[in-house]
């Protein structure tokens, strides 16, 4: 063989030596006796070859052991823990794999989709026929890309390890860095939210994934702290969404405001419409998103209650007459 | 564009342990399995017949037998230990937990009973294969609107057939509709009917909180669906372009919008939007007001203020302002 062999021979090569062996394999006797690491020009290439390819079999969840014995000095040896390698005994029905490969298609996520992809693939072995697509007919379930924050967060989130990024406010735009513990990544309604311990503060916070600026960087070991048993994640993300369930009641007038009518309830001892005006009763939890779906709607829709909703909508309203003020005196 | 060498290495490795469960299966339904073509799964066999343990002789090597595979027929004579499954890594693991939790959740109810206990079956056989490494994350997805409208949909598509839709667009107009459904979209922070609309004649995404009223129709389903689609609205060329400036409180918008083009400046940041509805650009101009540096054409905010003072008058009018 003259060429160099290609990276997937090379790292299959190095797992079946890995699995076979009865004692840990030093570097040098990696180097020296298994397929495709004889091509490294130097030393300081194979090291970079080597640490690379053992990254790579860890992250896709072969177990590579680091031991260090009497055998070798000082110096390491390595080995694949075969128990630790295997998928617990499973078998899947074609149905069971069509379910898995719909689910594979969840993420839009460069990462979470090529994790998903390889986790599937894995699955195929233990499936007895081929993946049904038809296992659930006509659904697509489909996430917003996280960004790049995501994989390093569930990593860390994993490892309970703690993080360090540049983050910006949402209220005032001030950009500082953040050291937290991550315990829990949410997603809800097309946001993506880190929950965890901020170590300035001392105190839980919410972070918005796509307010992260940068680089999502480890910072110190693995298994520095525990997750809290008695807090409830989402609630502090519903907290900071400002989310509680609460009735708006709306005149509308006839024909129009359809999307809100269709999500209208029926309820009765609400306050009274005025003439010619439909009584639509609305559920919100978010008083911002409600206000501005309709203040949109203008002189179409009117909040009789609650008057805190009802003031967030004059706001915008007089806030657009304002912006649009000095454009009216340019024309006169 | 090459495969890239992790997924490689990982079908390498499955196809070892699936041949090892599997003695003598044709080549096609090794390539149906494992979702590859017939001649990428022969270049893997001859891969992996190459490879083996150190020394790499004859007996070092993974090996199939030679007259089954020239009958178009894999069986592997020697895994050299490798017959075991590999595991899940810990971020595949979740990435798959976490999508059937979230489609249990939030579609679970509007399965049929056969589906649901699929779906059930396999996040209980994944939980028990992988432990609670899904605990990091939680996603919800957003299936709102009225549960008969996904049941209807649901049904039609199970059925192929017509569906009737009475459905209220963005501009706040009703509209009655005949539709073949195609597939129905979940996403995190709304859902879509994707369908072939016949009224219109071309494919439509409809916003599942916005169809009113949805009726099974007997006539069948007479489209195909197209490769499935995002659901994101995408803009088109022939939309006019608004330029909007705003300060940086109102960094959410370069979010959630579909900007074409921003800006970043000192104190804040320069969108550049394509626009097919002036009713959504109202909208738009109302939520972004306060934090509204200019806009260009300032038509858009002329007409924005403008609808704003007649909402403003309105609610005078009913004595609704202090």
């Amino acid at each position: 063989m003259s060429d160099a062999l290609p990276a997937a021979e090379r790292l299959l090569n190095l797992v079946i030596a890995l699995v076979n062996t009865t004692a840990p394999m030093s570097k040098e006797q990696i180097r020296a006796s298994v397929a495709g690491y004889d091509h490294a020009p130097s030393n300081d290439a194979f090291e970079r070859m080597f640490e690379r390819d053992k990254e790579i079999l860890r992250d896709l969840g072969v177990p590579v052991l680091t031991v260090t014995g009497a055998a070798h000095g000082d110096e390491q040896g390595y080995r694949v823990d075969p128990d630790a390698y295997a998928l617990p005994p499973m078998e899947l029905t074609a149905a069971q794999l069509g379910v898995l490969a719909l689910a594979a298609e969840f993420w839009q996520d460069q990462v979470l989709r090529v994790d998903a992809g390889r986790a599937l693939t894995k699955l195929r072995v233990v499936g007895s026929s081929p993946a049904d697509p038809d296992a659930v007919i006509g659904l697509a379930p489909r996430m917003h890309p996280a960004g790049p924050a995501l994989g390093p967060l569930l990593d860390a989130a994993a490892e309970r390890q703690a993080v360090g990024f540049t983050y910006r406010a949402a209220s005032t735009g001030e950009v500082r860095e953040r050291i937290v513990e991550p315990w829990r990544l949410i997603a809800d309604r097309g946001g993506w939210y880190l929950v965890g311990l901020d170590r300035d503060r001392g105190a839980p916070r919410v972070f918005r994934l796509s307010r992260i600026a940068g680089p999502v960087a480890a910072v110190g070991a693995p298994g520095a702290f525990v997750v809290p048993d008695d807090i409830d994640p989402r609630a502090l993300v519903d907290v900071a969404r400002e989310a509680e369930s609460r009735t708006a009641w709306l005149a509308i007038v006839p024909e129009r405001g359809g999307a809100l009518r269709a999500r209208a309830q029926d309820l009765s001892g609400g306050p009274e419409a005025p003439d010619g005006w439909d009584l639509v009763a609305v559920p919100y939890t978010r008083a911002s998103d409600l206000a501005d779906e309709i203040a949109a709607y203008t002189d179409a829709v009117v909040v009789l209650e609650p008057a805190s909703l009802r003031e967030s909508v004059l706001r915008r309203l007089r806030d657009a007459v304002t912006a649009a003020a000095p454009l009216r005196r340019n024309d006169g | 564009m090459a495969e890239r060498t992790p997924e490689r290495l990982v079908r390498l490795l499955g196809l070892v342990a699936y041949l090892d469960r599997h003695p003598g299966v044709e080549v096609d339904q090794v390539a149906a399995q494992f979702d590859v073509s017939p001649v990428q799964v022969l270049r893997d066999v001859d891969t992996l017949w190459m490879s083996g343990t150190p020394g790499y002789f004859p007996d070092d090597l993974i090996d199939f037998d030679a007259d089954s595979l020239d009958s178009g027929v894999l069986r592997l004579t020697q895994s050299r230990g490798m017959a075991r499954a590999l595991r899940l890594g810990t971020r595949e693991a979740v990435a798959l937990l976490a999508a059937l939790r979230a489609l249990d959740a939030s579609v679970g109810d509007a399965l049929e009973p056969a589906e649901r206990a699929v779906l059930t079956s396999t996040l209980d056989a994944l939980t028990q294969a992988t432990g609670d490494a899904a605990a990091t994350v939680d996603v919800q997805l957003t299936v709102d609107g009225d549960p008969a409208v996904l049941a209807a949909a649901r049904t039609a598509l199970r059925e192929r057939r017509r569906l009737h839709l009475r459905y209220v667009d963005a501009a706040d107009r009703v509209t009655e509709r005949d539709v073949d459904p195609w597939q129905v979209v979940a996403g995190d922070e709304r859902s879509y009917l994707q369908a072939w609309c016949h009224g219109s004649g071309g494919e439509r995404l409809f916003r599942l909180d916005r169809v009113l009223a949805a009726e099974v129709l007997e006539a069948p389903a007479t489209t195909r669906p197209a490769p499935p689609s995002d659901a994101a609205f995408k803009p088109m060329a022939e939309h006019a372009v608004v330029r909007l400036s705003v300060d940086g409180r109102a960094r959410w918008a370069a979010e959630q919008l579909p900007t074409e083009e921003i800006v970043e400046d000192e104190d804040g940041f320069t969108m550049e939007l394509r626009v097919s509805s002036p009713a959504w650009l109202r909208g738009l101009v109302l939520r972004l007001a306060p934090f509204l540096r200019d806009v260009d054409p300032p038509e858009a905010l002329l007409d924005a203020g403008d609808a704003a003072g007649r909402a403003l008058d309105t609610y005078r009018r009913l004595g609704l302002t202090q």
